[in-house]
């Protein structure tokens, strides 16, 4: 049985509980080869590094056969329409089909044309899902388990607007029993900032006195970083940067990554002790190790 | 008032007029001054120090929300001293001054600096409006946070306003969450390309006019953006009838306010005959109908209150035909006089809205001064509205002296203007001093 991977937005807490679980299984090394005779196809029509990276190395590990089409060499870079990559991978008999896509539901929308598992690996705006279980995977076991995140206070700092990881972190870090709060400028924030009914704060500061315990930092794209919605990278980095300053009392630090050091998180934060950014990438292969099980239909024979 | 050494001496100010709307007070009175503050208001109070105000009028102090000191880099035509010397001369007690310098008002240090002159030099409480965007070009925001901490009361585009309403829309956010107001100049530069309004006037004169929709059209987008946004907009200049409607339409829709200014209240585009630089100003001087719309307006409030723009200018920059000539009058000195005189007097407009549309209104906006209670600041303006005078370059305090009024009979006349207690304009012949 194959299952898609595109949001997190109605996933539960027991859901959520059990795909950890499963991750750790991948991490202890326990779980064996379970992708061994499965095709797996990385449709990248967007420019990625790590998320490329970690679901083939991934894949490889379970002992998929993979596929790999990028922007560039590739039938998506002559202008092949997204349907038509999705039905041609399909009936080359893909299993999975992990889709980056630069604009959101695109995953949704590959998902109505195949019935290969899709995968999503971050569309536009929308949804980054992977990245909010590799999130809840490395704060839950830096917090002595997924049980522990209840009640926990988090602040989601930055581009919100923009980002497809706060879309798939909000709901994640909820489900999880978290209260979230965010931190932006209203030019960074959707119009309808309460869409998610959270509390809007205006500083990191501000988060720490609302009683923020993880402060998770969104990437401000460079282009965004002077002009008609952030003045400067030093009023941003005031306001809406977190520096040694911040930290103590056990406040955790995450950011999905590429920082800009000195933007989001001042140089000296970004490896400290109190910063998760190592842990986040080191979480990355395991969970997308466990997505690609579950979404084939071959975890439960592991878990089994 | 920041910068002032010592606490002034008590003062009693007896047998004036008192009139302020916002506390109710209409009638003769006595008020004491303690320790910068209202201490009473009464009947038959005695103090060491007494100003016998009797047959005077005593208003809270005017508060202006737009005006150019020309400060920095202009100091010719303007600066922190003369500057509010003027204000001070026409009754004003505050003063917003807008950005559009050289240096531009954009980065904090500017911000800094002109708070520290303001401690220094001014006479009466003023105000930094820093710029929304950086240059005013109207591009890239300006750092609203930290201008705040530097000591900025507002952002603005003013003189120039912004051409995108995309960029005008992000502008809003971040002061929204900046937590400062905007007060916006409205003028689409793709309609207004000429200088002054186009109407019969221009058509004869043969001056290139702008549509009054130059203003109408980017007072509308501004009202929605407002709306939109949630920001606390502030628009400034309204010269148009239409204008004042669409500001009426959106009072109850968005957390708007606005202003018109004693010469478009008092003025009409019928000046352009005279072919004289001197009456060129940015929004142009309107006809008659407008006039009437605005008049009718600031009346019912739809408008909140009186700005002057007051805009001084070097005489070489204001002694050239309209098309060559800078745009903008002088206006602390004569603004309660003219109203006085062509609305009040006329029986176009009361006191009392008029004291409220110049004293409660845009001291409420700026939240200092603004009314006479117990416990508050004692800015205050005593005016004489029988004086009748004549406006020449010799009764002007500011170092330019292009005023529309030049030449002209008015009547009423501040006699003594006090910020925080101590007198800092006196005409009142009882000399108390005037502080330096």
């Amino acid at each position: 049985m194959t299952r898609n991977f595109l949001t997190l937005e109605d996933t539960t807490r027991e859901d959520l509980r059990s795909i950890l679980d499963l991750v750790r299984a991948h991490a202890r090394g326990e779980t064996g080869s379970p992708l061994a005779g499965k095709t797996v196809c990385l449709a990248f029509f967007e420019a990625s590094t790590r998320t490329a990276v970690s679901f083939e190395l991934a894949a490889r590990r379970c002992g998929a056969d993979v596929i790999s089409l990028s922007e560039k060499g590739s039938a998506i870079a002559k202008g092949e329409s997204l349907i038509d990559t999705v039905v041609t991978l399909d009936r080359l008999g893909a299993d999975a089909i992990v889709l980056r896509h630069p604009a959101a539901g695109a995953a949704a929308f590959a998902a109505r044309h195949t019935g290969a598992a899709v995968v999503n690996a971050g569309d536009g705006c929308g949804q980054h899902p992977t990245q909010a279980l590799l999130d809840l995977y490395a704060l839950s076991e830096a917090s002595g388990g997924f049980g522990e995140l209840a009640g926990r206070r988090v602040a989601i700092v930055g581009d919100v607007l923009h980002s497809r990881v706060a879309r798939s972190v909000i709901p994640a870090f909820q489900a999880a029993g978290m209260e979230v709060a965010l931190v932006a400028p209203r030019t960074l924030l959707p119009q309808d900032s309460g869409a998610w009914r959270l509390p809007i704060l205006s500083s990191v500061d501000e988060a720490l006195l609302w009683g923020a315990s993880v402060l998770y930092m969104l990437r401000l794209q460079n282009e965004r970083m002077t002009g008609a919605r952030v003045p400067s990278v030093a009023e941003y980095a005031r306001f809406y940067g977190v520096s040694r300053r911040h930290l103590g009392d056990g406040v955790l630090v995450m950011h999905p990554g590429p920082v800009n050091r000195g933007v989001e998180i001042s140089g000296d934060v970004v490896l400290d002790g109190s910063s998760l950014i190592p842990d986040q990438v080191a979480a990355g292969v395991h969970v997308r190790s466990a997505v690609l099980a579950l979404a084939t239909g071959a975890a439960h024979e592991v878990a089994a | 008032m920041n910068g002032r050494n010592g606490t002034p001496a008590e003062l009693v100010i007896r047998h004036a007029y008192i009139l302020d709307p916002s506390n109710g007070l209409d009638g003769i009175a006595d008020v004491r001054i303690r320790g910068g503050r209202v201490a009473e208001i009464g009947d038959g109070l005695r103090g060491t120090r007494e100003l016998d105000a009797d047959g005077l009028h005593l208003f809270p102090g005017f508060v202006d929300v737009h005006a150019h000191w020309r400060t920095p880099g202009r100091e010719d035509e303007e600066s922190v001293e003369s500057g509010s010397a003027s204000a001070a001369a026409g009754g004003f007690t505050g003063v917003v001054m807008m950005p559009n310098t050289d240096p531009v008002v954009d980065r904090p240090v500017v911000v800094s600096g002109l708070v520290r002159r303001v401690e220094k030099e001014s006479r009466v409480r003023a105000y930094v409006s820093a710029a929304m965007h950086a240059g005013l070009k109207g591009e890239r925001l300006t750092e609203m946070r930290l201008l705040k901490e530097a000591g900025a009361f507002c952002v603005s585009d003013d003189g120039l306003g912004t051409a995108s309403a995309g960029v005008l829309r992000n502008g809003m956010l971040y002061a929204r969450s900046a937590g400062l107001p905007v007060i916006l100049h409205c003028e689409d530069h793709t309609l207004a390309t000429g200088v002054v309004h186009d109407g019969v006037y221009a058509a004869l004169a043969g001056v290139p006019g702008s549509p009054a929709s130059a203003e109408d059209a980017a007072t509308a987008t501004a009202l929605v953006l407002a709306a939109e946004t949630g920001a606390k907009v502030h628009i400034t200049h309204v010269s148009t009838a239409l204008s004042a409607a669409l500001v009426g339409f959106f009072k109850d829709r968005a957390d708007i306010t606005a202003d018109t200014t004693p010469h478009h209240l008092t003025l009409t585009d019928g000046l352009i005959a005279t072919l004289d630089g001197m009456y060129r100003v940015n929004p142009p001087l309107r006809p008659e109908e407008d006039r009437e719309g605005v008049i009718q307006a600031l009346c019912e409030s739809i408008l909140d209150f009186v700005a002057t723009d007051h805009a001084p200018h070097a005489s070489e920059e204001k002694e050239l035909p309209f098309e060559e000539a800078a745009p903008g009058f002088l206006g602390h000195e004569t603004a309660f006089a003219a109203l006085y005189t062509e609305l009040v007097l006329e029986g176009r407009l009361s006191l009392p809205r008029l004291v409220e549309a110049m004293s409660c209104s845009p001291g409420r906006w700026v939240g200092e001064g603004g009314g006479i209670s117990a416990g508050e600041p004692a800015d205050l303006a005593l005016v004489d509205l029988s004086e009748r005078w004549t406006v020449g370059r010799e009764t002007l305090l500011s170092r330019s002296s292009n005023s529309p009024y030049l030449g002209r009979g008015l009547t009423s006349r501040a006699v003594g203007t006090i910020v925080g207690g101590q007198l800092v304009h006196d005409r009142t012949g009882a000399k108390f001093g005037v502080r330096a």
